[in-house]
């Protein structure tokens, strides 16, 4: 049995201890948004934050877990579903394509902005260098960590023209 | 709406033997559908031949439907892989029916017969070219649905969305649409048509006062005669095409709510877990197993040596993926003679040898190239070489299957999901119909998941236990044992005149899938021109691959042309700029790229500029990339790209994609490769096949043109392959040192 | 035009029937471990289970497993393979393709610069390649230093 708060609940599943917290939060709990990736904690997509900290839920047993913290992409938005303000900036910045790895994007965003609200293009290469996206929407992550920063204006649609 | 007479059925054969057709009915409980089929575009027909044998051109169907709450729903044959195609089409539409933007919503076609027609005679000239609608033939309602128990494909690819079901059939549809309720309302009121405004999805007439929403005549509407050359708008009347409207697929991910194929969980199906092995060399297969090991571990199920690949099963993924590590696995001798990439090269090598100067088939010629290379003055000649290249979509490749009382259900994100019904069909011995597809969003594509191998695995799997199992691949399987854009080698020859222009080009490879003429600079204006193919064996099962042949070609066919420029002491903008003086929309690019780049201006301290210009699925893309080289390895600082797609439906989202294009290709150029080793893929993750990771991903501008009256040109491939010549070119430009084969890092470590 | 279209119907069928009849790959070999709602052999945690620090390691280093191996022998995958590491001098596992941040660290491994580095791999060696991975719980830490120690490439088992 593992126990663990998960996105501010106490859980307690049965899983063998050296479960990474991935597959029991996907496959045992049932909340899908954080993704398997890679399995080898080089590519991002199963971030999530293990008291407060971004981990690789898929090289980070249950076992790591007990007792602690783990808060995924479903509980990032408020408690009536209202985006955060970096997910708010993903929406203006318009930033996902495929999104199969925004949420894993989105958790070591989020840790960044909490730890530091001001981060410099260095900041951010250093905490988002952990984080592959496919699509390449790399330019529009850093846009939108500077617009949820308040650094730069959100996009509006009229911003989008030309041509 | 099911009248299918005989006669009516006959007639309506003959004219299927048109071009397209449109036609309108009545929905259950009423409202207006519309279904509309075409024949899509020239790339994606000869890529459909390409995963699907024995099928090939194919019509696509569309249906628009008005319900009686005035929402307008379009069902269409694409699957959204973060191209952004649902938004685009949804607003193609309701611009077109002047419909209340937030009252348009666009479904995916599910799998299934009704929604898509396949046409396998090659019969039609291509309408890809010609005017939206003057090929539409009208016909009526459950034609479609006859044609479609024979149909098999539904593709997304080949950048085609926009272009195809758009253009052809989302914008005629809603203007048909429109005209129907207009004249609807007309008969209604007793009042002109021509008097009858629209706007948001609400009729009205002025004089009398009259207003009502489509949904009060959308049952009426149905009764009316179909126009299907309807009036479309011109551009000075649209509302929402040409704007950036937000994409309706973003807020779901960006909360972890947006369902992928792997986060599938069927209700009321209590699943299970397959991870599997491949054979580590294409073409093998299984010869001994040993799971002894796996027998013992925790939650393991069952173990199945499935002939070609070993499976097992147990309570959750991770632990069939801890069990199936530890099967010892016999493998059959690969019988290709390729164990590295210096055999694969030798044996592109032996192919060009053999067609020589002047061998191979002819792709393309023109004026005497042989000839005007003896005459000219200086002759350029130089050998380039691309490498194996995996898709590796974010998403591993995975499927959901449940067989059972002769039924199969299939849960997976796909590009094709009939061809992957079919394939599950002939597979497991159930027929199509007995198979339904689901195919959610995918977690990127890049051309991978237009196979479906591992569907047809799932399947198998699924059948043998008798219980519902997603498998997933591991990173490890989807880098080593899939399907690949493939490695060539091109010999180029160019011929300059005394004045160093470019007066004959020969270039011969080896390989040639699509699109047909991305091995061809048909956008310069050389006089002698040969282009040939001496075809060699792939040791890695191809796929096509963002781009396709464009990937490539575009590096081999841009950097010899700077090679070129560079041998004219031209520079290499201004060159290709004398070489396009008859294509306006050529020039007007590469003018904007040199404002936009600051070209003709100085460099920032310690950097250099490369340019490629590329013209593929219908857009005209060129980039400048700027370089740093002062650490000796090249930091990429700055990229400009400028775009013509003719016109674009919503610039932003364009724009997103041509960022993506270009990442994609920088990935590519700097890091892409694939080793053999004993004929196996030796990379296996994203540690050792590497990708642009934050930090190295230059600054991007992205500029559009619209320069009229062409054919709308695709978004997702063109922004790729002016990439990686444009960062070769500028690592030149840098350096002196030119690059004629990718990766590029590794050459400067 | 109508005998292309008789023509188009006519291919048509035939490839639907193609479709059909194509051979069926077979199962070779097929073990069933147990059936699905069978509970599962249950494996008891040996109760004289070592408690001590090195053995809790064992546990903790689950996490670290996804890149490094720590068999004798084992190859290599995203990163070195760690058994015997304390001693090491860093990035000089042969074979391995390390970061110029390692090779050229001059660090000699030991319990405090494996503490060091494994609470905040980037902040300790900068360019390094362990992008993920850090070891934030002290006790955790402790635990996995204590299990790396306990290590050796000079065993034979």
């Amino acid at each position: 049995m593992a126990s663990f708060i998960l996105n501010g609940r106490p859980v307690t599943v049965d899983a063998d201890p050296a479960m990474p917290i991935l597959w029991v939060v996907r496959e045992k709990v049932g909340l899908s948004g954080t993704k398997f990736g890679c399995g080898i904690a080089q590519c991002g997509a199963c971030t999530v934050h293990l008291d407060g900290q971004p981990v690789r839920s898929c090289s980070t047993s249950i076992s790591q877990a007990e007792g602690r913290e783990v808060t995924t992409i479903e509980g990032v938005a408020g408690p009536d579903g209202e985006l955060s303000k970096v997910q708010q900036a993903w929406v203006s910045e318009q930033v996902p394509q495929c999104g199969y790895c925004q949420s894993g994007q989105i958790m070591s965003a989020t840790a960044l902005l909490r730890d530091n609200p001001s981060p410099t293009d260095a900041d951010i290469d250093a905490a988002m260098s952990g984080n592959i996206c496919r699509c390449g929407t790399y330019t529009r992550i850093r846009r939108a960590i500077k617009v949820a920063a308040g650094q730069e204006p959100p996009r509006t649609e009229a911003m989008g023209e030309e041509a | 709406m099911n009248d299918m007479s005989p006669e009516k059925k006959k007639s309506g054969l003959a004219k299927w033997s048109r071009r397209g057709f449109i036609g309108a009915g009545v929905l259950a409980g009423g409202g207006l559908l519309i279904g509309i089929g075409v024949r899509p575009g020239n790339p994606i027909g000869s890529l459909a031949s390409k995963v699907a044998p024995g099928a090939g051109e194919q019509l696509v169907n569309s249906w628009v439907k008005i319900d009686m709450n005035n929402v307008v729903t379009a069902i269409v044959p694409h699957c959204e892989m973060g191209q952004g195609a649902h938004s685009v089409l949804a607003q193609m539409l309701a611009d077109e029916l002047d419909a209340a933007w937030d009252q348009v919503q666009v479904m995916q076609a599910p799998a299934d017969g009704s929604y898509v027609v396949s046409d396998t005679a090659r019969m039609f000239a291509a309408p890809f070219t010609l005017n939206a609608a003057d090929w539409l033939e009208p016909t009526w309602d459950g034609l479609f649905t006859q044609l479609g128990k024979s149909m098999d494909l539904l593709i997304t690819g080949g950048s085609s969305s926009i272009r195809t079901t758009g253009q052809n059939q989302m914008r005629i549809a809603g203007a048909a649409a429109r005209q129907m309720l207009v004249g609807a309302a007309a008969d209604a009121w007793g009042v002109p048509a021509s008097e009858i405004a629209t706007r948001d999805s609400v009729l009205t007439h002025e004089a009398s006062g009259n207003s009502a929403p489509y949904s009060e005549f959308a049952t009426a509407a149905a009764e009316q005669s179909m126009d299907h050359t309807p009036t479309l708008k011109t551009r000075d009347q649209y509302r929402l095409m040409g704007r950036s409207k937000a994409r309706t697929d973003i807020p779901a991910k960006v909360n972890g709510t947006a369902e992928f194929g792997i986060d599938a969980v069927p209700e009321g199906l209590e699943l299970s877990y397959a991870a599997v092995v491949r054979p580590p060399v294409p073409g093998t297969n299984v010869t001994a197993m040993d799971a002894s090991r796996a027998e013992g571990m925790p939650g393991v199920l069952q173990i199945l040596n499935m002939g070609n690949f070993v499976a097992v099963v147990a309570d959750s993924y991770w632990q069939a993926q801890q069990a199936v590590n530890t099967v010892q696995i016999d493998w059959s001798q690969s019988e290709s003679p390729v164990r590295t990439m210096d055999d694969q090269f030798a044996v592109f090598a032996a192919a060009l040898d053999e067609a020589g100067e002047t061998g191979g088939n002819q792709a393309a010629a023109r004026g005497d190239a042989p000839a005007a290379l003896a005459e000219a003055a200086t002759v350029l000649e130089a050998e380039y070489r691309a490498p194996y290249l995996a898709h590796a979509p974010m998403e591993p490749l995975n499927c959901t299957a449940h067989v059972a009382d002769g039924k199969c259900a299939i849960w997976t994100s796909t590009q094709v999901p009939l061809m992957a019904r079919s394939e599950v069909a002939s597979t497991i011995g159930i027929g199509a119909d007995d198979i339904t597809i689901h195919h959610p969003y995918l977690g990127g594509a890049f051309g991978r998941r237009l196979g479906s191998e591992y569907v047809a695995m799932a399947a198998r799997v699924a059948q043998a236990t008798g219980y519902p199992v997603k498998m997933i691949w591991s990173r490890e399987e989807d880098t080593q044992k899939a399907l690949y854009r493939c490695a060539d080698m091109s010999r180029m020859r160019a011929g300059l005149s005394e004045s160093g222009a470019l007066v004959a080009y020969d270039s011969v490879f080896t390989q040639r899938h699509d699109p047909a003429e991305a091995c061809v600079p048909a956008i310069y204006n050389i006089a002698n021109t040969s282009v040939r193919v001496a075809e060699a064996e792939l040791h890695l099962p191809f796929q096509a691959w963002r781009s396709v042949d464009h990937s490539q070609q575009g590096f081999f066919i841009e950097s010899f042309i700077d090679e070129a420029a560079h041998a004219a002491g031209t520079d290499p903008l201004e060159y290709r700029l004398a070489m396009v003086e008859n294509a306006p929309r050529h020039k007007a690019v590469l003018e904007k790229l040199a404002e936009i780049s600051n070209w003709r201006g100085p460099n920032a301290e310690g950097t250099a500029k490369g340019v490629a210009i590329v013209e593929s699925f219908g857009t005209i893309v060129a980039e400048v990339i700027e370089v740093d080289m002062t650490s000796g390895k090249p930091k990429m600082t700055n990229c400009w790209a400028v775009c013509d797609a003719g016109y674009v439906m919503n610039p932003d989202g364009f724009r997103n994609q041509i960022e993506g294009g270009i990442v994609f290709g920088l990935t590519a150029a700097m890091y892409g490769e694939l080793e053999l080793k004993d004929g196996a893929i030796v990379q296996s993750n994203f540690h050792d096949y590497k990708m642009l990771r934050m930090d190295e991903v230059p600054n991007i501008e992205v500029a559009l043109i619209n320069s009229g009256d062409v054919p709308v040109g695709g978004a997702g491939e063109p922004g790729l392959p002016p990439a990686a010549p444009a960062l070769a070119n500028a690592i030149f430009a840098a350096t002196g040192r030119r690059l004629r084969e990718l990766p590029i890092a590794k050459q400067f470590t | 035009m109508r005998n292309r279209a008789i023509l188009a119907a006519s291919l048509l069928t035939v490839m639907v029937t193609a479709c059909g009849s194509s051979e069926q790959p077979e199962v070779l070999e097929q073990i069933v471990v147990r059936e699905r709602g069978e509970a599962a052999p249950i494996v008891q945690a040996d109760p004289a289970a070592p408690t001590d620090l090195a053995a809790l390691g064992e546990d903790a280093f689950q996490m670290c497993s996804g890149c490094h191996a720590i068999e004798a022998g084992a190859p290599s995958s995203a990163g070195p393979n760690l058994r015997g590491v304390v001693g090491r001098v860093a990035g000089s596992l042969d074979g391995y393709p390390y970061s110029d941040a390692l090779t050229g660290s001059e660090v000699t491994w030991d319990e405090a610069s494996l503490d060091l580095y494994l609470a905040d791999p980037a902040g300790y060696l900068p360019g390094t390649d362990m992008l993920a991975g850090a070891v934030r719980d002290e006790e955790n830490r402790a635990a996995i230093i204590a299990y790396l120690a306990s290590t050796s490439t000079d065993d034979s088992e």
